[in-house]
């Protein structure tokens, strides 16, 4: 029987769907949820990660710090993950305290052709003693050899693990067969997988991940994340229990957080909606959904182009500010016909 | 530095020294120049030259050439301070001339970090490749050339079987040279052959070193390599984990017995040869884990994740060095780890 680890983002990716309000009630009723399940890493945060509140990604109801105590307080089994890109997230004002509050898991994440910018941060927490995972953001972005070269430096700079992320749901699974194989069999430590449905695949692509050598997958809760949202973790838990695949989650109570989840948390059920299938198929991230949609209302153009012309630009996350300018480029196009 | 390290340090060169200086007469009164001269290999040549010359009166000068002094004078002040050492401040890219008084050449000036191999590739290999060149075109110009050491690298020897065998001068394996990971190996490979070129056609009296990998004082705790980041968590009682099956064979070598090998090979190595510089005494990475743990007194536990197999062996074979140098390790596995315990536990109190 294989070996995989969960990693569950419901609290932090999940935080996209909710504009980043998660409250300190919903983190700590969630967290005890997880724990008791035995969920083994559960990330928490605002959903681009550590030190991204702003008015250009979205201001968190709460701060990093309240955020993090809260789930270390409601977290005895399960260690503490969070998600750092550096440029939002510095060493001295950010990562530090980040320690002090007892997170025990960082994922550096860069842009699947950055992994340079990592280095300093993977640095800093292995020197802290504790687990640092390099993260590839919109890996459709780039071949498999590139991902392989970014993936090495990530080893090179003491990365316990590469996760590569699927931020846009542009998967399909012979897309991670051949990506995630082509980075296991190449690299010395474990590499992981970050799904997102906009093409209605996540839980399929979790399972081509594995099956290619993956040993980390990252779920949600119900599937809480940006756009379409996550590969929902507790599909991937029974599935993989079908799989002979041991994941160490008690499923009932994987089942009892993810009604949590759905009782107390999400305002809606994610879903495959028209903007966030097109999403998909246009390669832009999922979290770009609710800016998209509310520059279309406020140009008056139709979001799904909005998306297309993104994807042309090759927009990544952290260009929200391009989304508006995309609206305004199309709304003066079309008016001057 | 305080007087304890100096002590200690003192004690380590003495130990492989011994009571027969003599093997290294060849060096008295003579100038050497090391370039990566503030590095880990440079630091530890400079602390045997200044005890010999302290304890045994060798009168041996010591030029060490550098990019950052400031971190230099820093770290080993006490080294700064003994008169037959002096600090240059250059790019090794940028050496024009020698000092004409130089008799012998330690060519030390690349960074085995392979956090700056993969971030900085192309700077890594000019350093190497351009660098090397730079050296061995001026050190032709010397009067007195008596010897020239090129320091290379274990990795030249590539991806090895996992035959398990240790592993002699003359074992080729793959180096892909498509591959980022291939930077650093790949550039040392070029300037061993590079050597090869000034040896045969402008009879440049030129041995190589290739280094495996060592422990002990000067090493930085933060390098990414496994025995480093055992200490690191041992000492700051943190778990110690191991992602592999922990069953990957390596040795370590103190660096005083590093020192003081490549002293010897530099002035009785042949012309031309090239000799493995590291311990024959492989120790898997569990083993050494659980010494790392032991040896510290802390309560920090070992976890072997065991997420894949490894069951990898880089240990060098000593059968030339033995033979022909008749060198041989006066520091073990237990006396490497316990005296870098003792090390890094002072620096850090520091």
């Amino acid at each position: 029987m294989r070996n995989v680890i969960i990693s569950d983002a419901t609290l932090r990716d999940g935080s996209h769907a909710l504009s980043h309000q998660l409250t300190k009630g919903q983190i700590a009723a969630y967290a005890q949820a997880a724990d008791a399940a035995g969920v083994p890493i559960v990330e928490v945060g605002h959903g681009n990660g550590l030190g991204a509140s702003s008015l250009q990604v979205g201001l968190s109801l709460l701060d990093d710090r309240e955020m993090l105590q809260t789930a270390r307080e409601n977290l005895s089994r399960s260690r503490l993950g969070i998600h750092v890109i550096p440029g939002f997230a510095t060493i001295n004002n950010d990562l530090r305290f980040a320690f002090d509050y007892g997170v025990d898991v960082v994922r550096v994440a860069s842009h699947c052709t950055e992994a340079d910018i990592t280095e300093r941060h993977i640095s800093f927490t292995r020197e802290q003693g504790k687990e640092a995972y390099g993260v590839l953001m919109m890996s459709h972005m780039a071949p498999k050899e590139v991902l392989l070269d970014e993936a090495l430096k990530m080893q090179s700079y003491g990365a316990e693990a590469v996760i590569i992320m699927d931020s846009a749901g542009a998967y399909l699974p012979t897309d991670v067969m051949d990506r995630v194989g082509h980075l296991a069999r190449s690299l010395k430590i474990p590499v992981g997988f970050h799904a997102h449905n906009n093409l209605g695949m996540a839980v399929a692509n979790s399972v081509a991940a594995v099956e290619a050598g993956a040993r980390i997958i990252d779920g949600a809760s119900r599937g809480l994340g940006a756009g379409a949202g996550n590969a929902q973790m507790e599909v991937v838990v029974a599935v993989f229990e079908r799989l002979q695949i041991k994941t160490g989650i008690d499923l009932y109570k994987a089942l009892d957080a993810a009604d949590i989840v759905e009782k107390s948390i999400m305002a809606s059920i994610p879903y495959i909606s028209s903007v966030s299938l097109v999403s998909g198929l246009s390669g832009v991230f999922s979290g770009f959904s609710k800016h998209v949609t509310l520059a279309a209302i406020e140009y008056g153009v139709d979001p799904r182009d909005i998306f297309f012309e993104l994807g042309a630009r090759k927009v990544v996350g952290g260009q929200e500010d391009k989304i508006v300018e995309v609206a305004m480029e199309l709304k003066d196009r079309r008016e001057r016909g | 530095m305080e007087k304890l390290l100096r002590e200690m340090i003192a004690a380590d060169c003495q130990e492989v020294v011994g009571s027969s200086p003599e093997a290294l007469d060849k060096l008295r009164n003579r100038l050497l120049y090391v370039t990566g001269g503030t590095g880990f290999v440079g630091t530890w040549i400079a602390e045997m030259v200044c005890y010999l010359n302290q304890v045994h009166g060798f009168g041996t000068g010591l030029i060490l050439l550098a990019r950052d002094l400031d971190t230099f004078r820093k770290k080993a002040p006490h080294l700064v301070r003994c008169p037959e050492i002096r600090l240059v401040g250059s790019d090794v890219r940028d050496v024009i001339d020698l000092p004409s008084e130089v008799d012998y050449v330690i060519h030390a000036a690349a960074t085995p970090d392979n956090r700056q191999h993969m971030t900085n590739p192309i700077s890594v290999m000019d350093t190497i490749t351009r660098g090397t060149a730079t050296i061995l075109d001026a050190a032709a110009n010397l009067p007195h050339l008596a010897k020239i050491l090129n320091v290379s690298s274990g990795q030249v020897y590539g991806r090895q079987s996992l035959a398990g065998t240790a592993i002699t001068e003359d074992t080729v394996g793959e180096i892909p040279v498509n591959s980022i990971t291939s930077v650093y190996p790949g550039a040392k490979r070029y300037a061993e052959t590079l050597c090869s070129a000034y040896w045969s056609s402008r009879k440049l009296p030129i041995v190589t070193a290739r280094p495996f990998a060592f422990m002990g004082p000067y090493q930085s705790l933060d390098k990414p390599w496994a025995i480093n980041n055992f200490i690191r968590d041992a000492l700051t009682d943190n778990a110690i984990r191991i992602l592999s099956d922990g069953k990957a064979v390596r040795s370590y070598m103190y660096p005083s017995d590093m020192a003081y090998w490549l002293l010897r090979m530099l002035v009785d190595g042949g012309s031309g040869m090239a000799y493995n510089l590291g311990s024959p005494y492989g120790i898997s990475l569990r083993e050494v884990a659980e010494k790392v743990k032991e040896f510290s007194g802390m309560a920090s536990e070992v976890l072997v994740r065991g997420m894949h197999e490894d069951n990898s062996v880089f240990v060098p074979d000593p059968g030339l060095v033995s033979a022909s140098l008749k060198l041989e390790v006066k520091v073990d596995i237990d006396q490497t780890l316990k005296r870098s315990l003792r090390w890094f536990r002072e620096t850090v109190k520091r």
